[in-house]
């Protein structure tokens, strides 16, 4: 088979897949759901850490009234995270208002506590459900930020030195990009596992919807070499992710997102995590010959890949075991690589070795993964 | 029909379906292998068990770069690089060639003391630290800012060594201790609360709603329609077979969140038991909502996609219900998996006893009715066009 007749039969079998997507309302629409969902949920999630204020309901038992505690009571009820409900008598009341579900959290501010301030030795007492896992971090972080403005002013204040030892040290952060901080560092890692969701769909549609079809067998006795039946379902996730990936960053940058790097580079990462993952997505469909079943279990991979492969925070930030198993994955590489691109501005030099993982992952599974293919036939 | 009979059917419908299950390698690996593993693997090696417990700060490489060369700047340093936070801390970089490292993932973040730090403590200014971040890897600028920020609160620069501080002495204000209450959670109690409902909702959609379709493609759905097995049969016997794999699957669960990765629910393996085949049946009864809906296999996996990335963003899983906006909130407080979540969450993390918690029980009872009712009636008019 001469060079000629290869491309050819490749540029036939990918306008063959693509047109068989077009036919196919639901794939189809799939396709351009799957990137807008998970940006949709992506942008609830960040409105809702992004609100100005929090309202998390709490109760205030002021034990001490002294104007001191006055003082931190008023620092409490301007706190933009927290809604002081109820102001109530006891330290009791207080904790049974939590465990009541009345309030999420519960703010003691014992008897005491104007002297014990003058000492350097006072003390709040809070109490959360922590069964809310991010409203009680809010209600701890109102009253430090409460506590931390009350110790300030009595020091602007003058003449009151309380004998206290202020926090002295302030840390001023300076992010690299520059950016102000919001959420935005985890919109490359969604990119990232659009790539790996559209990848596997589309091995689903490539292979195994054909073998139920029937059609894949008569695909293989055309005459047309299988090596360019592979290249020409290869080509078209190539398409499709490009496609995909021009869709989602429309979308980030309609979100307000400036992306920085070299979309070339961009591009050519997504597609490199898709072709990774068609490579997988083949070798597991030599086994699991089922579309649905072949999704089911594609989709279970992976939603775990959203912690692991560095999707919502750095893989630095994982667990021993956990960092091992991101470590492994060329996904990972990928994500990192479309973070580094998109939201740092970085160049070649900086992803030249996220991308060689990647290429080398492929290189290495794809043989692997059409001759598993192979066999099945 | 008697009732004998009603029941009788029920469970040939169900040792139908287990015989069919038994049969089908792939489906067996999937729903009691591959799905409890992977979410309680991943999850519990993402976040460490009870017995790894591990500081994120702990081994990112961060450049120390000291301009002010003092007695209160050393002291800083050795109270942060003796801590079990910062082990990583690298000196011999100037200011310029260190903010150059960033974004090459060689170090990760700055920590700079600027001229003038210990004059600024001694006259009672408030003294600054520049951290320099590489904010492209999420989460990690908060991190290191919130840990170094922990330690800077308490230090004082007169004494050589500072007092060993705990977590809750080191959140707290310098002046104003704050005192936490409330229960601590063990562990991986709350990846165990996530992952029991998480597998139980993906596996028993697509059990039910999924082998409804795959027996509508394969032909099979309308023999046995036609079949003299009444429709409620068919659905409790469906039921009984799914509830069956909830528990293997529950068992599962627990074994390594316990085992593996050292959860310590507060509360009885009834409750856990109970509350698991809650969740499966509200899913369930959705799941023949959709199947009446005459949808593909293909279809179903779609929605059932849908179903959980809606879970992820809506039922308290990432962000509390309480501090979702607008729309969002009004689709959380609808959603019966926000309750089955909350449930969990009181019952594993708190200890609260299941049945005090009678808004979430209603809730999750009134769902499954309603999604029973609706299978019933929606799949009773199928059967009626399908025969006719």
């Amino acid at each position: 088979m001469n060079m000629k007749s290869f491309v050819l039969d490749t540029i036939a079998i990918t306008q063959k897949e693509l047109k068989q997507l077009r036919r196919d309302p639901v794939s189809l629409l799939l396709t351009i759901i799957f990137p807008i969902l998970l940006i949709g949920i992506f942008i609830v999630i960040a409105s809702a850490f992004r609100a100005t204020t929090h309202n998390v309901p709490v109760v205030v038992a002021d034990l001490d009234g002294s104007p001191a505690s006055n003082a931190l009571l008023n620092q409490l009820t301007q706190s933009r995270f927290i809604h002081v409900t109820e102001l109530v008598g006891t330290e009791s009341q207080a904790y049974q208002a939590v465990a009541n579900g009345q309030a999420i959290g519960a703010i003691v501010i014992p008897q005491g506590f104007g002297t014990s301030l003058a000492s350097g030795n006072a003390f709040v007492i809070i109490s959360t459900d922590n069964s809310k896992l991010t409203s009680s971090a809010f209600v701890s972080a109102a009253v430090n930020q409460g506590a931390q403005n009350l110790v300030t002013q009595a020091l602007q204040q003058g003449g009151v030195s309380f004998g206290l030892k202020v926090s002295s040290i302030e840390v001023i952060t300076r992010p690299l990009s520059g950016r102000p901080p919001t959420g935005d560092p985890i919109l490359p890692g969604f990119l990232g596992m659009i790539a790996i969701l559209g990848g596997f769909d589309d091995i689903v549609n490539a292979i195994n919807r054909e073998r139920e079809r029937g059609t894949f067998p008569r695909l293989t006795l055309s005459p047309v070499s299988l090596f360019a039946v592979y290249s020409g379902k290869m080509f078209a996730t190539v398409v499709l992710t490009i496609l995909r990936t021009a869709l989602v960053l429309l979308i980030f940058t309609l979100y307000g997102l400036t992306i920085r790097g070299n979309l070339i580079l961009i591009f050519f990462t997504t597609v490199l995590i898709a072709v990774f993952t068609l490579s997988l997505g083949l070798s597991i469909s030599a086994r699991i010959r089922g579309s649905a079943t072949l999704t089911v279990l594609e989709i279970a991979m992976t939603f775990p890949l959203f912690t692991l492969a560095g999707t919502f925070n750095s893989p630095l930030l994982l667990a021993p075991g956990g960092k091992a198993i991101a470590d492994s994955l060329p996904w990972t590489y990928g994500n990192d690589a479309l973070r580094r691109l998109i939201y740092l501005g970085a160049g070649f030099n900086a992803v030249a070795g996220d991308l060689l993982i990647l290429i080398v992952s492929s290189l290495i599974l794809l043989p692997v993964a059409i001759s598993l293919s192979k066999r099945t036939m | 029909m008697s009732v004998a009979r009603f029941l009788s059917d029920s469970l040939a419908i169900a040792e139908n379906e287990f015989r069919e299950f038994r049969r089908n390698r792939s489906a067996i690996l999937i729903s009691l292998v591959v799905l409890p593993l992977f979410f309680t693997v991943s999850l519990g090696a993402g976040q460490g068990g009870a017995g790894t417990t591990f500081s994120p700060t702990a081994h990112i490489p961060i450049a120390w770069v000291d301009n002010d060369n003092s007695l209160a700047s050393i002291r800083l340093w050795q109270t942060l690089a003796g801590s079990p936070d910062f082990r990583n801390l690298i000196q011999g970089y100037s200011e310029q060639s260190a903010v150059a490292q960033l974004g090459t993932k060689r170090i990760y973040a700055v920590i700079v003391v600027p001229k003038g730090f210990q004059n600024d403590l001694e006259n009672g200014n408030q003294a600054r630290l520049i951290l320099y971040t590489d904010d492209g890897e999420p989460g990690v600028s908060d991190q290191i800012q919130a840990t170094l920020t922990s330690y800077t609160q308490n230090f004082n620069p007169n004494v050589e060594v500072q007092p060993h501080l705990s977590q809750l002495q080191r959140q707290s204000v310098a002046g104003v201790a704050i005192v936490t209450k409330g229960a601590t959670f063990a562990g991986f109690n709350i990846g165990l609360t996530t992952v029991l409902a998480i597998v139980q909702i993906f596996a028993c959609f697509y059990e039910i709603a999924g082998g409804i379709s795959r027996e509508r493609e394969e032909g099979t759905y309308a023999r046995l329609l036609v079949s003299p097995v009444s429709l409620g049969s068919i659905v409790l016997g469906k039921t009984l077979f799914d509830i069956l794999l909830t528990i293997v699957r529950t068992f599962t669960i627990l074994g390594i969140s316990i085992y593996g990765y050292g959860a310590r629910p507060n509360t009885d393996l009834g409750t856990l038991l109970a509350l698991s085949l809650i969740v499966a049946l509200v899913t369930i009864g959705i799941g023949f909502v959709v199947a009446a809906l005459k949808v593909g296999q293909r279809a179903v996996v779609i929605i059932e996609f849908f179903l959980i990335l809606f879970l992820f963003a809506f039922s308290g899983l990432i962000i509390d219900s309480n501090l979702l906006v607008g729309i969002s909130q009004v689709v959380s407080y609808l959603l019966p998996f926000t309750y089955a979540f909350d449930a969990l969450k009181r019952t594993v993390l708190l200890g609260r006893p299941l049945l005090s918690l009678t808004f979430d029980l209603e809730y999750l009872i009134g769902s499954i009715i309603v999604s029973y009712a609706m299978a019933f009636v929606l799949l009773h008019f199928s059967r009626e066009r399908l025969i006719t």
